[in-house]
């Protein structure tokens, strides 16, 4: 089927939150890539009797192309020695399908394969520094089946700090207008604000929303307040994007509540906030300080989060904090990659292996589901995994059933390490389960509300016709994780398991106006200080038009 | 074509992995008649630029045509294991083409510089690696040491864009405010002007980092031989800087590296990092050779010596290219890139098989070629992206026209392969 048939889905129980449709019966129709309100009698149709039918899955936070990934890639060739993949073979007249190799950080074909016969469509790379930029938007070219954005880290960038540190906030607004053209990101991210700075100068990190960053008089809470305040004046389709201080420490959970509080009705996104929501104090015994968290997310509709749930099993950390993946390597004894990436940001990686008898590894599964059962509003509470280091995308569906289930959520608690689990809501008994329209929120129609994603995550009339069909099953995982039928821009892509095209996908990015004026100033930054020229930092060719940013 | 004094700024060198992006080309008819800000070993990659736009097959000329249906035919008949092997001077989008065949034909893959890299790349994947950019070295760098290996000759402007002299974030008196200590080993000499100057034996390096490795751990060493005790103490000094880069050499200098080196000062950085902030920045070749090995990673979990014959991609670095066309299993050779960027082990090898050439100056490659197809040269001719030593990635932008490019090239023997395979 080409993206211009026409195609009517039939008599599928729709669930399309965004449209107020919770398993209603009703057709779902496609037309040149796009979901249309009717089509004409004599329109092809696709029985879908029986089927649950959802818009296509969206990752608002996974980490499957940049350099951290290329390197995490390089670090674990054992992974994909256990894991080779071949190439799939495609529908007749299609250009020939790839192969690669699997493990925890796949080679980029097989993640748009993989995501693709999962029934996600779209998908966001968390942590790209700027300078790498042009290598993050060479792997999307290679990832197909999935519209692709990143987001560009600005938490710790030289430039940025120094105009916090002498209160020109504007010309802080206008440079990361311009980073973000210049780059083709879709977002602001900020990680460990302060932090990665403090580890390269020696410092080791910060501890404290107000601890200074370095020699300078920036702090935490200052880069918060100031990179908050100017994306959202910028009007980006999606706010900042926290990872916060002192993530993977016992007693971060105080941290991240005070970096909530500090955000003062600011719109914003805090991400994996499983791996800092912990209770007691540092260096101390771990707890769960999940529920005065999510309590405060409840009550703060500007706020949203995804989980980061751990699944146990293997996982790769890869991430810009590097000081906290130095601690992780010291603890762990396990091989450790750092990378200082100059004038902006860094990267950690440490291979990890969740083990259900680990207590520290039993907490932190029960932390994240302890988010999800007590989230009030599941538009602002999205299922991730932090793909790759809290377990691989390819474990949603077990997270899935782990949330709609609480027979099979019962049973693993019995499995897993009691040890650390005292007090925890989970261990206490929560007898929440997730309803199919509640997982098409989590895993769809919220994330794309939260990205700004007008044409993503719903089945109304103009969305991209990007659509999962579910055979109903007893087993939720099987259910979910073998998808019927997988439709990108309304081309069949996948039928359980089994990928039948591999279009390319589209580049989400956003090109936010800015006062010029600025860039005589960042030219001399770089004239000054980096070793790639001005003239030779922005990415050039980005695919596709920029998404529509709000006016200010 | 008249073109008088055309000038283009901010041009890419991949003479060396510098991948200095501040030169200035100035051309007329073609030809390049200035250069702004190379360096010795830039003048020499840049040339005049011109180049040849020849195809042959046997060393005869032939028309593209006929020679991309020869080559074709050449990479569908081997007898025996199809190589594909990514040479210099090639951009990343050429190579993502070249990957593209090779994963179609279950060719196996390496690079033109698998050999010398491979002790690195394998230690780190044993180990992790504490590394940074160079901007990293350039900004924050106040206690550099040389490890065997004097830039100024392999990476001329190495000092004076990254190592030394720059005045950086966290460094406001550039040179003054480093400190710069040079480590010959054997006949690997360090830098001379350095603030300290040390020498160990080539028998001695890995005794010697040995003992650095654990005075860091505060292990009790005993008596050392007299020939050991600076480098205890250098792993003293070592602790006192506030950003320690160490700096080694991957590709062949003055003296082969032995096998350890490269584990043996991963493991140091590493636990440098315990009592200040270290990296370890290994210098590597030009010609985007680390854009092969990231290319290679992202499309198969490997940064070299790629076996796809089972149809996924299998890792076997011991099987590199040179032991692959030695032990006789190979039938045939796509060299994508400059066939003269072949190492002279690899060249006396391809002797035995038919070779195709598709790449900058493939009609004068230094060996026998069934087929050659004349390409530009990536960064004077061809626009794409390279990656510099560090693996951070550059656009390229030519100065002059490409005679032929490389990357859709290989699309069309893609192409013809296509419609081979549609005709049955």
């Amino acid at each position: 089927m080409s993206p211009t048939d026409r195609l009517r889905l039939t008599g599928g129980a729709v669930h399309d939150p965004a449209n107020g449709i919770d398993g209603e019966v009703r057709d779902v129709c496609i037309e040149d890539g796009r979901i249309v309100a009717t089509l004409p009698p004599d329109a092809p149709t696709l029985d879908v009797r029986g089927m649950v039918v959802m818009a296509g899955g969206v990752d608002i936070h996974s980490h499957v192309a940049s350099s951290s990934c290329n390197h995490a890639r390089r670090l674990t060739p054992e992974e994909h020695a256990a894991d080779p993949v071949r190439a799939p073979r495609l529908e007749p007249g299609e250009d020939p399908a790839r192969s690669g190799s699997g493990g925890t950080v796949p080679s980029t074909f097989t993640t748009g394969y993989r995501y693709a016969a999962l029934g996600y469509t779209t998908v966001f790379d968390a942590a790209v520094a700027p300078l790498m930029a042009r290598h993050t938007h060479a792997e999307l070219s290679d990832t197909p089946c999935v519209d692709a954005g990143f987001y560009a880290l600005m938490g710790n960038d030289e430039y940025l700090l120094r105009q916090i540190d002498t209160g020109e906030h504007d010309r802080a607004r206008d440079y990361m207008a311009w980073l973000l053209g210049a780059t083709g990101a879709y977002a602001v991210k900020i990680v460990n604000p302060g932090g990665i700075e403090a580890w390269k100068v020696g410092q080791r990190n910060v501890t404290s929303l107000d601890d200074a960053v370095g020699s300078s008089r920036v702090t935490p809470r200052a880069i918060l307040e100031s990179l908050t305040s100017s994306a959202n004046a910028l009007g980006l389709p999606h706010p900042v994007h926290i990872h916060c201080n002192n993530v993977g420490i016992p007693g971060n959970a105080a941290t991240t509540l005070a970096t909530m509080q500090t955000l003062a009705g600011r719109r914003a996104h805090l991400t994996h906030l499983q791996f800092q929501a912990y209770g007691g104090e540092p260096g101390g015994p771990w707890s769960s300080g999940a529920r005065p968290l999510i309590e405060y997310v409840n009550g703060h509709a500007e706020l949203s989060v995804d989980v980061g749930q751990v699944m146990f099993g293997p996982a790769t950390t890869v991430t810009a904090d590097g000081p906290v993946e130095y601690l992780l390597h010291k603890s762990s004894g396990r091989r450790w990659v750092n990378i200082d990436i100059e004038l902006e940001t860094g990267c950690g990686i440490v291979p990890l292996n969740y083990k259900e008898k680990a207590a520290v590894s039993s907490l932190q599964w029960a932390i994240g589901l302890e988010l999800f059962l007590l989230s009030a509003d599941p538009w602002r509470v999205v299922l991730s995994t932090d793909h790759p280091n809290g377990g691989s995308f390819a474990s949603y569906p077990a997270l899935i059933q782990l949330l709609m289930d609480r027979g099979v959520r019962d049973m693993q608690i019995k499995r897993i390490n009691p040890k650390l689990l005292a007090g925890s809501a989970l261990a206490d008994g929560l007898a929440r389960e997730y309803t199919l329209n509640e997982i098409a929120i989590i895993t769809r129609a919220g994330p794309a509300r939260l990205l700004g994603l007008r044409q993503k995550g719903h089945l109304g009339a103009g969305a991209d016709a990007d659509v999962t069909v579910y055979s109903r099953e007893p087993d939720l995982a099987r259910m979910f994780a073998l998808p019927r039928y997988v439709f990108k821009a309304g081309v069949l892509i996948a039928e359980e398991g089994q990928l039948r095209r591999a279009p390319p996908g589209r580049r989400l990015h956003v090109r936010p106006a800015f006062d010029t004026a600025v860039l005589a100033d960042v030219r001399r930054h770089f004239d000054a200080h980096s070793t790639v020229a001005f003239d030779n930092y922005a990415v050039r060719g980005v695919p596709d038009a920029p998404q529509a940013v709000a006016a200010p | 074509m008249t073109d008088a004094g055309r000038r283009v700024e901010h041009v890419t060198c991949l003479g060396c992995g510098c991948a200095c992006d501040d030169i200035g080309v100035t051309t007329a008819d073609g030809l390049i008649i200035a250069l702004d800000r190379a360096c010795e070993l830039g003048r020499r990659w840049f040339g005049d630029g011109s180049t040849p736009a020849r195809t042959t097959i046997d060393g005869r000329p032939s028309s593209a045509a006929e020679a991309i249906a020869a080559a074709a035919r050449l990479l569908t008949g081997a007898r025996g294991r199809l190589l594909v092997y990514l040479a210099p001077d090639a951009t990343t989008e050429a190579m993502r083409e070249a990957l593209a065949l090779a994963d179609r034909l279950r060719a196996v893959v390496d690079t033109a510089t698998s050999d010398p890299a491979a002790d690195a790349i394998l230690a780190a994947q044993r180990r992790g690696r504490a590394a940074a950019t160079l901007g990293e070295l350039r900004n924050r760098g106040d206690l550099i040491v040389f490890w065997g290996v004097d830039p100024a000759a392999r990476y001329p402007r190495f000092f004076e864009r990254y190592g030394l002299d720059p005045v950086g974030t966290h460094l406001p008196n550039g040179r003054a405010s480093r400190t710069a200590i040079g480590v010959s080993i054997g006949a690997a000499k360090g830098p001379a002007g350095m603030d300290i100057s040390l020498t160990f034996g080539a028998d001695e390096e890995t005794a010697a980092l040995g003992v650095m490795r654990a005075t860091l751990a505060g292990a009790a060493l005993g008596p050392l031989p007299p020939a050991l005790q600076p480098a205890a103490e250098l792993a003293a000094r070592l602790t006192k800087g506030r950003y320690v880069v160490l700096v080694s050499d991957a590709e062949p200098g003055t003296a082969a590296p032995d096998g350890s080196r490269a584990e043996a000062l991963i493991a140091l950085t590493q636990r440098l990092n315990d009592a200040t902030r270290a990296a370890l920045i290994t210098l590597r070749a030009g010609g985007n050779c680390s854009g092969a090995e990231a290319a290679l990673t992202w499309q198969t979990g490997y940064p070299l010596a790629v076996d796809y014959v089972s149809g996924a991609p299998r890792y076997r670095p011991e099987w590199r290219a040179a032991a692959r066309l030695a032990a006789g299993t190979v039938g045939a050779v796509l060299v994508v890139g400059a066939a003269a960027g072949v190492p002279e082990a690899v060249c006396a090898a391809l002797v035995a098989v038919p070779v195709a050439v598709i790449g900058p100056r493939a009609s004068e490659a230094p060996f026998r070629t069934a087929v050659a197809i004349d390409t530009g040269t990536a960064g004077i001719h061809e626009t794409g992206t390279a990656y510099r030593m560090d693996d951070v990635p550059l656009p390229l932008t030519p100065p002059l026209d490409t005679p032929r490019a490389l990357a859709a090239t290989l699309r069309l023997v893609a192409a013809e392969l296509g419609a081979a395979e549609a005709r049955g």
